[in-house]
Parts: C-alpha cells; structure tokens; sequence
C-alpha cells in the first residue's frame, strides 16, 4: 500500500538536505521527461518489506553484505535455517548489482520458483520477495529470467492470502514492460483474467485493488496495447470493476482510485470508448471529479489530490470528446459538473497550471457543442469568474476564452449578457495580446458580440475600441487585418460617424 | 476583404466574412505531458505534494501590433503608453510619429504641402510650437529663436543642431540611418520640430528622459538592415520631396499595407469621418 504521507515524512527528515532533495526532484523530472520523449517511460514500483514500513527507512544494503553466492548456496540446503537465508537472500537483491549475479548463477531462479511453490509458507513469501526484488531491477535482462516463475505467480493471485497477492501483484506488473518476451508469454498466460478475476474478488481489499490497478497500467502503457491488450481488456469485466472501485475510501485514502483512474485514461485515449460510454464512465468519472471539485472549493484540498484529479479530468475530457451531443447531458448526469471544473480552475491555477489548463479543457469539450453547457456556465454564474482567468498565460486564456466563445456561438442570446459581465471591457485588453491565437479569438468573439447589437458596439466605440482595431489594421498577419477591417467598416464606425456627425456644430 | 463598404445584398457580405470561429473537440493523447512526469515521479517515490518548485504561473504579455515593431510588454499600461507615443500621430508620408494632433498638422503642413513652401516665401508660414502663442515666422531658424528667446527653450536644444551636430548625435545608430536622416534634413528642416515637442511634452508631463529614450530606443528596434525589395511598394506613394530617402528611415507599418488603408489625410490619429470612402 502507498503512502503519500511517506513521501512527505522523507522530505521533512532531511532538513537542511532540502535543498539537495529538491535538485535531485528536478534532475529525476528532466530524466523522465527525456524518457517520455524516447518513449520509453516505464515505472515500477517496489513494496517494501514490513520491517521497512515500521521503522518507515529504506534498508541499507551497503552494510553488512553476504556473499550472495554463499547465500545462495545455503539456501538450496534444506534445513531449519532455510527460511532466514532466504530472507537474507531478499535483503541482498535489493541491489542492482547482485540482482546481475543471482540470474547468472544456474539454476537460481528455479530454486525460487521451488521454494515458492513450496509446502513451507514462509518461504513461500520471502521467495516471492526474492522475485519481487528481482522484478524491480533497473537492468531488463533480469525479466527475462524471471519468467519460469509467471505461472505460477498468475495463479497465486487467486489466492487467499492477501499480502502474498499483493507482492505478486506488483511483482507481475513490474515484470511486464521489460521485454517483449515477457509480455507475450504473460498474456498468453492469462494475465487479464486473471488480474479480473483479483479485483473481483478481492474488491473490498483495496490493497490488493490497488496493485492489480497498478499492474493493469502497466499492460496498458505498451506500445502496442492498442491492438494487442485493449480489446481484450474492454472485453472483459474489467472496465466495470474499476468503475466500482473509483471512488476513494476516506480511510485508505486515494490510492487505489489513482490507479483505477490512470486505467480508465488509457482506456479513454484508444478508440474503445464507446464501451466505456455504455458503462457509463462518463456518469462515474463526473460525478466523482464533481465531488473533488466540491471539496476543493470548500478549502478541502487533501495532499495528493491532483494525482488523481489529473487522470479523471483526461478520462472525462476525452470521453465528452467523443461522445454523441445529443446524449452528453445524460451521459455526464450533472450540469454543475461545470461548476467543479471551474473550482478546480482556480484552485490549482498557481501550483498545477497544466492541470488549470486541462480542467479548462474539459470546459471546452462540454461546451463545444453543448447548448445544455453553455447555459449551465451563465446560470450558474461563472463566467466573471472565468473572465478573471484570461490574464493567464500557458495555455490557459486561450482555453478559457474559447470556452468563452463557445458560449457566445451556441447561444447567441447571451452575446449581450456576456458583454455586461465584463468580457467586452476585458476583451480591450486581450486584443493587445502578444499571444496570436488571443487575438484572434478576441476578434472573433467581438465580431459575435457586436453582430446586430448596436448598443454593444457603442459600448465598445465608449472604450477606445476603435483605435484598438485600427491598430490591428496594421499588423502583419492579413487575417487579423481582415478581421479588423470588417469590424470597422460595417460594425463599429457607422456608429461613430453617427456620433461625430451629431456632434459637429 | 476589399476597401469598398458597399456590400448590396447580405448574401455578398456573408461570403466575404473574414470570421471562422467554429467551437472544436479537442482529443488529449495519452502521452501527454506533465500529468505523466507527475504520475511516474508519483509511482517511482520521487513526488512530494505542493512542491514549491513547480513552474510558475504566468500572465500574459503585450505586444505592439504594428508590423515590424517589436516591442513587448508585461502591463497594459506600458503597451498604452508605447502606443500612444509612437504610433498615434503618424504621418503616412514619411512614416514619422509625431507626439500630438496639432503637430502631426504642422508637420504635414511643412513638409508635404507644396502650397505651403510657395505661399513660404511670400509670408510668414512657421508657427511658433507653443500653443496658444499665434506667432507665425518667416523661416524655420527665425521660429527657433522665438522659441529659444520667448518660450525660454534650452539653448542646446535638439533642433538647434546643425547637419553636423545631427551627424553625430545620430552616430549611435546604424551607419545607414545617418545617411537617410541628413539627407532627409536637407529638404524637411523641421524634422527637428519633432523632437523639440518630444522633449518638452515629455518635460511637461515629467516623464523624464523615458519618452525621448524610448522614441529613440524604439526607432532603433524597428531599425531592419537590408529591406530593400520592400521599398519599392513604397516609392510610388511618396511624393517627390525627398521622403524617398526617408524610406530607409525604418518603417514601423507593414510594407504590405497600402496606402490607401489610411486614415484621413495622412494622419493615423483616429476615425475622424472624413475617408469619404463608405457611401
């Protein structure tokens, strides 16, 4: 089980280290960054062991070191004694290095997949902790060898001992990203099924949920998951299991609704989602971000929400995106889903910009095509708000202002309205934007706005407008002339050749 | 979209409609950025909530639209202000930035209008700068001793410098600059007029050094090196007198944009009802 606490608690110990603890944060976040642009961005995870949790350090496999072979050797001996050597064995292949010299040695993986399969129970687990050690080496030679031991562990996660589930859980999903090998042997092994199977019945255990999500990521992540894996996971009962499983518990806390989300993303992205509609992951995943969105607008934002927040909003984006207009105010199930992104908006604006900037593009996928949307943002009276958001930049004012100008299109009876609630005033100040794409949509939206409404085009002659778009009318993109032109010539200076042929005495 | 107003029938105007805003879907990959490095650094142990060394927000920036002007901004009021200095009172004939209506007029008057240099050498023509004071003067230099005697203007005033003085002064920028600005004052002496208000408006409105830093700061970012092809749209709407080399003087309009697109006579200052052009 993950603890965000824990990460938290390794901060605070190092004191004055903090510093350090933070250069090596951004050095690790420009690695996976590089990563991901190789795509090759695969994490494992490691359980660690109960003596690690309780004293919550990780052991130091520096001191104290046996010779691994040695050790070895005394675990292929029978005896008493087996079951401390094996689990100093396990201590030992914590480290990369042994981790090489172990599968070197003959045999050795077949002396685990023995033990494991054992009559004797501890050693059942402290074998399993072997390969479990084993399947987080950063070496991917090491999966391979690991493979006769599969099976075997497939078939231990319709066990009953839940701790033994679980490390074989992880263990599994460790395993499968290394190598093609491996994947094409754990599929043909039944690893779907079988993590199904896991969650099924061990649904209240959410332990064991959370490391059967956690593997199914990783089957999901593959570069060819899309044609080999996908289709047989919507096939199965998986998607609705982790539906079930979505929310989060107040006592175990978000992590098994992390993994369950980050599943649920995957399975968005690819073109199954029809699937995902009928099940209605559409109707889960709202009403859960609506929850969340609720309680960060309470001042409830609890550590490590935007871990899950950031795969829900992805869900749900994708799936609104995809989905037919004519259903999607059933399918989501609540207009004030809105409300929740717009909560979301600003509660994230200043720490988790990209995620500000996702939440708006939700906003826009709902209110794309969506007169229900549309009318749920003036009614419930978001919009000065949203309106208040467009000085900010990394993506963020240019979403929001097409939210604002999806709006604006879809229902034209609130051009007025809009332009009351500050948008007209606020659109002065865009139009001086650095940001091409700002100013083009705010052409676009004054253009809306001032279509037939002669009083708002007053109102924007009465702010300086016009000067504004004569110096439009000098810039280098013709579009923007254009644009800047039309306005002029047939909106905005009839109305002022009105007014200064009135006030010429 | 054409220069003509007269759209007859609607359908015509809809055809022409430079707008195109249609709301779109947009589908996010699944190997989107940032979320994912959260989520790995999540998985790998490495992530802390809240970190204070997330990238910060940011706001927006401003930038003058004027094709070939490149300034940017990080407040509205320093677009405002850099706008309004330099790319309001403009003379579409030479593209020079005047700092006020009335001089724009004056400008205009003195060196584009070829009435004014024959009715010159009969009367008095030269107005004095200050408003207000009325006096008109038979030469350029006479105006600038009413100035410097009357309107107690420093005696090291700008428009006081010879060609040669001017030389120098202008040294600081691209050799190709000094050339066009002593050429260009050969035949329009009163360029200085220019920046003689530049100077005391911007005394009169205690801004210090900024507004006459900034003209210059901001001629000189304009300042592109070899766009010769450019002026060649350019020469044909020039009137002989000697703003042809002023073409070289940096521009700070898109070439592309004829002149027809200004505004009343050679002026940019604002819709004044006069283009003649709607009906």
């Amino acid at each position: 089980m993950w603890r965000l606490n824990r990460v938290r608690l390794k901060a605070g110990r190092l004191g004055d280290g903090l510093a350090e603890l933070r250069l090596k944060r951004r050095e690790h976040e420009k690695a996976l960054r590089q990563a991901r642009r190789d795509r090759q961005l695969v994490s494992k995870r490691l359980l660690l062991t109960e003596d690690e949790e309780q004293r919550e350090v990780t052991m130091d496999t520096a001191s104290g070191q046996q010779d691994l072979v040695d050790l070895l050797c005394k675990v292929q001996h029978s005896g008493p004694e087996r079951g401390t050597h094996l689990k100093a064995l396990s201590k030992a292949l914590r480290d990369p290095s042994e981790q090489l010299t172990f599968i070197k040695q003959e045999n050795s993986v077949n002396l685990l997949v023995s033990l494991l399969t054992g009559s004797n129970a501890q050693c059942r687990l402290h074998a399993a902790r072997c390969l479990h050690e084993l399947s987080h080496s950063p070496h991917t030679n090491v999966a391979p060898a690991c493979l006769p031991a599969t099976p075997y562990l497939l078939t231990f996660l319709s066990g009953q001992s839940t701790k033994f589930t679980e490390l074989c859980l992880y263990t599994l999903g460790n395993l499968f990203p290394d190598s093609d090998v491996v994947k094409d042997k754990l599929l043909a092994q039944g690893i779907i099924p079988a993590l199904a199977n896991c969650i099924e019945n061990q649904k209240h255990n959410l332990a064991v949920v959370e490391a059967a999500a956690f593997s199914l990521t990783q089957l999901l992540q593959a570069k060819d998951a899309a044609e080999k894996i996908i289709p047989k996971v919507l096939a199965s009962s998986l998607p609705s299991q982790l539906l079930s499983v979505l929310n989060p518990d107040p006592n175990f806390g978000l992590a098994p609704a992390i993994e369950c989300a980050w599943c649920l993303h995957y399975l968005a992205c690819s073109d199954g989602n029809g699937e995902l509609l009928a099940l209605g992951a559409l109707s889960h995943c709202s009403s859960l971000l609506m929850s969340l969105g609720g309680a960060v607008a309470e001042g409830n934002k609890e550590e490590g929400m935007e871990l899950l927040v950031c795969p829900l909003l992805r869900c749900v984006g994708n799936l609104v995106s995809c989905c037919p207009v004519d259903s999607l105010s059933t399918q989501v199930g609540d207009v004030r889903l809105v409300a929740a992104l717009c909560a979301l908006i600003k509660a994230y604006l200043h720490t988790q910009p990209a995620l500000a900037r996702e939440s708006a593009w939700v906003l826009n996928n709902l209110t794309a095509h969506s007169t229900d949307f549309c009318s749920a943002l003036l009614t419930l009276n978001l919009v000065p708000g949203l309106i208040q958001l467009l000085p900010f930049s990394q993506g963020i004012n240019t979403m929001i202002l097409r939210v604002l100008a999806n709006v604006a299109h879809k229902k034209k009876e609130s051009c007025l309205q809009l332009a009351q609630l500050g948008l007209l005033s606020t659109l002065c100040a865009t139009l001086k934007m650095a940001d091409q794409e700002m100013v083009t949509l705010s052409l676009e939206i004054l253009f809306m706005l001032v279509i037939g409404r002669p009083q708002v085009a007053d109102e924007f002659v009465r702010l300086s407008g016009v000067s504004l778009l004569e110096a439009i009318q000098y810039n280098s993109e013709g579009e923007m002339r254009r644009r800047a032109a039309y306005l002029l010539e047939h909106h905005l200076l009839s109305h002022s050749a009105d007014c200064t042929v009135d006030n010429v005495p | 979209m054409t220069a003509s107003g007269n759209c007859p029938t609607g359908t015509t105007e809809e055809r022409e409609l430079p707008f195109s805003f249609t709301p779109q879907l947009f589908h996010l990959h699944k190997d989107h950025e940032d979320g994912d490095i959260h989520r790995h650094m999540y998985l790998q142990d490495l992530y802390v909530s809240g970190a204070d060394d997330e990238p910060a927000l940011s706001v927006s920036e401003f930038a003058c639209h004027i094709s070939g002007c490149s300034a940017v901004f990080s407040a509205l009021e320093e677009y405002e202000h850099h706008y309004n200095s330099l790319h309001r009172h403009v003379c579409c004939s030479c593209r020079r930035s005047l700092p006020s209506a009335r001089l724009l007029d004056i400008h205009i008057q003195e060196w584009h209008d070829s009435l004014f240099t024959v009715l010159a050498q009969r009367q008095d023509m030269y107005q004095c700068l200050v408003e207000g004071c009325g006096q008109k003067f038979r030469t350029s230099k006479h105006r600038k001793d009413h100035l410097i005697r009357i309107h107690k203007y420093p005696p090291d005033f700008r428009f006081d410098k010879t060609k040669k003085d001017r030389g120098t002064r202008e040294a600081k920028r691209p050799q190709q600059k000094d050339t066009a600005m002593e050429v260009a004052d050969d035949v329009c002496e009163s360029e200085g007029v220019c920046e003689v208000m530049c100077d005391v408006l911007s005394e009169q409105r205690e801004l210090g050094e900024t507004m006459e830093t900034l003209v210059e700061e901001e001629a000189a970012r304009m300042t592109k090196p070899a766009a010769t092809m450019e002026h060649t749209d350019l020469s044909a709407a020039f009137d002989g007198n000697g703003c042809t080399s002023s073409e070289t003087f940096k521009t700070q309009y898109s070439y592309r944009v004829p002149t027809t697109v200004c505004f009343g006579h050679s002026s940019v200052r604002g819709f004044r009802g006069r283009r003649g052009r709607r009906k």
